[in-house]
């Protein structure tokens, strides 16, 4: 008898403490934020730096207190350079992380495959896509607080025809998303800029001889010349065609202003006429006059970034950074319940509609149900090369 | 079209030809003695370039890098053979040729971990100039691609010709059994061939650094077209293998002058697509013996 009662008592504590076992430690409430990036692969050159600059957003964020006390946790995905890779990260963050906002923040091409698994995932995802061909394809979810060629081309094209006084422009296009978005508005915006496109050539992202198209561009009348890469042979092209003794203007996107091809190529870049590219306000905010808006918020920046990791921040860091700022204020104002999920992310969605006048390192934003790109106010500028210096040209 | 353009379509096709020629020798050199595929060729290249860089840029004089990274390669090379394919040697061509892929990822993933992605240069050798001919423009490193692509023909033909090693390397991928019969042991053929792959591309890397640039990720499309090369001429061949290479410069060259659409590079393969429809085996592939 007392051992029958004995053992129903065992099973009895042994139940009650597997019961108590299941209950679990309680969790922490954190703000889910997914980020696909390219930490291996061609783009590794992008998305490592703006991983980086997006960390160092995550964590000011959280050491301040997080976004309405709630810690931000940023659950990183390596795209390895590959769409597929892309997309399914993007699944994976939606369906099994169960993320508010996830953004992909490597190359244009990759980003883009995040725009209908966000959309058919119904949450908010912002693709680091510098091109505007995307913009009706962005659907209710998607959200690109970046740039678009429209905003930018007028920049270096109003350079050539107003201060250099050129008017015969030929483009060396990459051949991808990048260049084809490139090529699209620099046709388009050319005649308003006083520009004529003569001639254009393509060329590969990973040619490492471009003499064939750059013959091509040497036989039109171009007297200057649009380089759109974002790899290596842009940098290269510069360096050929300045070898085949040609004297035309160049203007590039932002990827040949990088330091590695820069320093390689530095007698190419500053040859007469030297070479002027894209650049960011965050990379040159020392150059720019005192009473400039943005000054201060990008040294801010740098000498946080600078104290960190020993050199200058470069415009992909700039570019995850306001990503996460971005994110960081719609979650502040949309203040989401994680533990309903669906309203959670219909609600940040609303939130990133209703984003004003928020002042970021690309440019100012204003979005609306409408308008999921929202810039209003560019900031880049142009730079040249002079003594082995970067050198502020218009902004 | 002018004469100054189509000559500069010729050179730039030239010296992309002895790029992958020489890419193509290399897979050669390892096919033609072990019947493997050596996949990770492209990555001999792009360790010849990276190692002699960083040497280079550590104050090292230019000749020492280069024999240094020669030297390192070459021994990784014999890593690749040793520990990778030997233990693997009894089984089928395509299992090894994957083992080479393996090893090719995995060389590319610790270059990116020691080097980083930037991607780095070289000063033309001796600092020779550009040439100008005629109205186009020879890169001053131009010649000595062609001439090490030469230099490497030429001694791959002397060496299989005229050397018992060479003789002896021949007789492996002839005839394995008869070559044992007689007493060449055909696991030291093979090891040298690996080694010797390796050394040629790390050379070849060096040499083609002050073109093209180097970077962790380069190896793996030059593997691509030093295939591409092997297989239109013929992999069986050195001639067969250097023809391959000329052919596909050439048609990229001319393809990316003449046609100013993004297709140039469709036109190259598919004029390759119809050289492999027309002769299965390469443009001098000759039929394997049983």
């Amino acid at each position: 008898m007392i051992k029958r009662v004995a053992m129903l008592l065992v099973v009895v504590v042994l139940a009650f403490g597997g019961l108590i076992s299941c209950a679990g430690p309680a969790e922490e409430t954190t703000y889910k934020v997914g980020a696909i990036v390219s930490q291996t692969g061609p783009y590794s050159a992008l998305g490592l730096p703006a991983l980086e600059g997006a960390e160092l957003i995550v964590k000011g964020i959280n050491e301040a207190g997080g976004i309405n006390g709630v810690p931000l946790e940023l659950i990183v995905y390596d795209d390895k350079g590959s769409s597929t890779e892309t997309a399914l990260a993007a699944k994976k963050l939606i369906e099994v992380d169960k993320v508010l906002a996830l953004f992909c923040s490597s190359a244009t091409g990759l980003a883009h495959s995040l725009v209908p698994v966000a959309n058919e995932g119904k949450t908010p995802g912002i693709p680091m896509s510098g091109t505007g061909l995307i913009h009706d394809q962005l659907g209710e979810w998607a959200f690109k607080p970046i740039s678009a060629e429209e905003d930018y081309i007028p920049l270096p094209l109003n350079y050539l025809s107003q201060d250099v006084g050129v008017s015969k422009l030929a483009g060396m296009m990459e051949n991808s998303g990048y260049g084809e978005g490139g090529e699209f508005y620099l046709v388009q915006c050319a005649p308003d800029c006083g520009i004529d496109v003569v001639e254009i050539q393509h060329f590969d992202p990973a040619a490492t001889d471009m003499t064939p198209q750059l013959t091509n561009i040497k036989n039109s009348d171009a007297e200057a010349m649009f380089v759109w890469g974002s790899g290596p042979a842009g940098a290269l092209a510069i360096k050929q065609a300045r070898e085949m003794g040609m004297s035309v203007h160049i203007v590039t996107t932002p990827a040949q202003a990088s330091p590695s091809y820069v320093e390689a190529f530095q007698e190419f870049y500053e040859m007469e006429p030297s070479a002027v590219c894209l650049d960011s306000k965050l990379t040159m905010w020392r150059q720019l006059p005192d009473d400039d808006p943005d000054k201060a918020m990008c040294r801010e920046f740098d000498e946080l970034y600078t104290g960190i990791y020993g050199h200058p921040p470069s415009m992909w860091n700039a570019i995850g950074a306001q990503i996460v700022q971005f994110i960081a204020d719609g979650l502040e104002r949309a203040q989401p319940d994680p533990s309903n999920l669906e309203e959670a992310r219909a609600e940040v969605r609303d939130a990133f509609e209703t984003t004003e006048n928020l002042s970021l390192f690309m440019g100012t934003y204003t979005l609306s149900p409408t308008d999921h790109y929202g810039r209003v106010i560019p900031k880049e500028v142009l730079v040249t090369f002079e003594g082995g210096e970067k050198v502020l040209v218009k902004w | 079209m002018d004469f100054s353009s189509v000559l500069q379509f010729l050179i730039s096709g030239v010296t992309l030809g002895c790029i992958y020629a020489a890419l193509g020798l290399g897979l050669f050199v390892v096919y033609g003695v072990t019947r493997v595929l050596n996949l990770a060729q492209g990555e001999f290249v792009m360790l010849g370039g990276m190692i002699t860089v960083s040497l280079n840029s550590m104050g090292a004089p230019l000749f020492a890098s280069i024999v240094l990274a020669v030297t390192i390669t070459a021994l990784s090379g014999a890593i690749l053979y040793r520990f990778i394919i030997y233990p693997a040697r009894n089984s089928a061509g395509s299992t090894l040729a994957f083992l080479t892929a393996g090893f090719a990822f995995a060389i590319e993933g610790l270059t990116l971990l020691v080097w980083g992605w930037e991607f780095r240069s070289l000063t033309n050798f001796l600092g020779s100039p550009n040439i100008h001919l005629w109205g186009a423009t020879i890169f001053g490193q131009a010649p000595w691609v062609v001439g090490v692509t030469l230099l490497m023909v030429v001694g791959l033909y002397l060496f299989f010709g005229y050397t018992v090693k060479g003789k002896a390397l021949r007789a492996c991928a002839d005839e394995p059994l008869g070559a044992k019969t007689v007493g060449i042991s055909t696991e030291k053929m093979a090891l040298f061939s690996f080694v010797l792959a390796a050394g040629l591309g790390a050379v070849a890397g060096a040499t083609i650094t002050p073109l093209t640039m180097t970077a962790y990720n380069v190896g793996i499309p030059l593997t691509i077209k030093g295939l591409l090369a092997a297989f239109v001429g013929g992999i069986n061949r050195a001639e067969g293998v250097i023809l391959g290479g000329m052919v596909l410069g050439l048609a990229e060259a001319m393809s990316a002058g003449l046609m100013s659409s993004g297709y140039h590079d469709v036109l190259a393969l598919g004029v390759l697509l119809v050289v492999f429809l027309c002769r299965p085996r390469g443009l001098l592939g000759a039929p394997e013996r049983a």
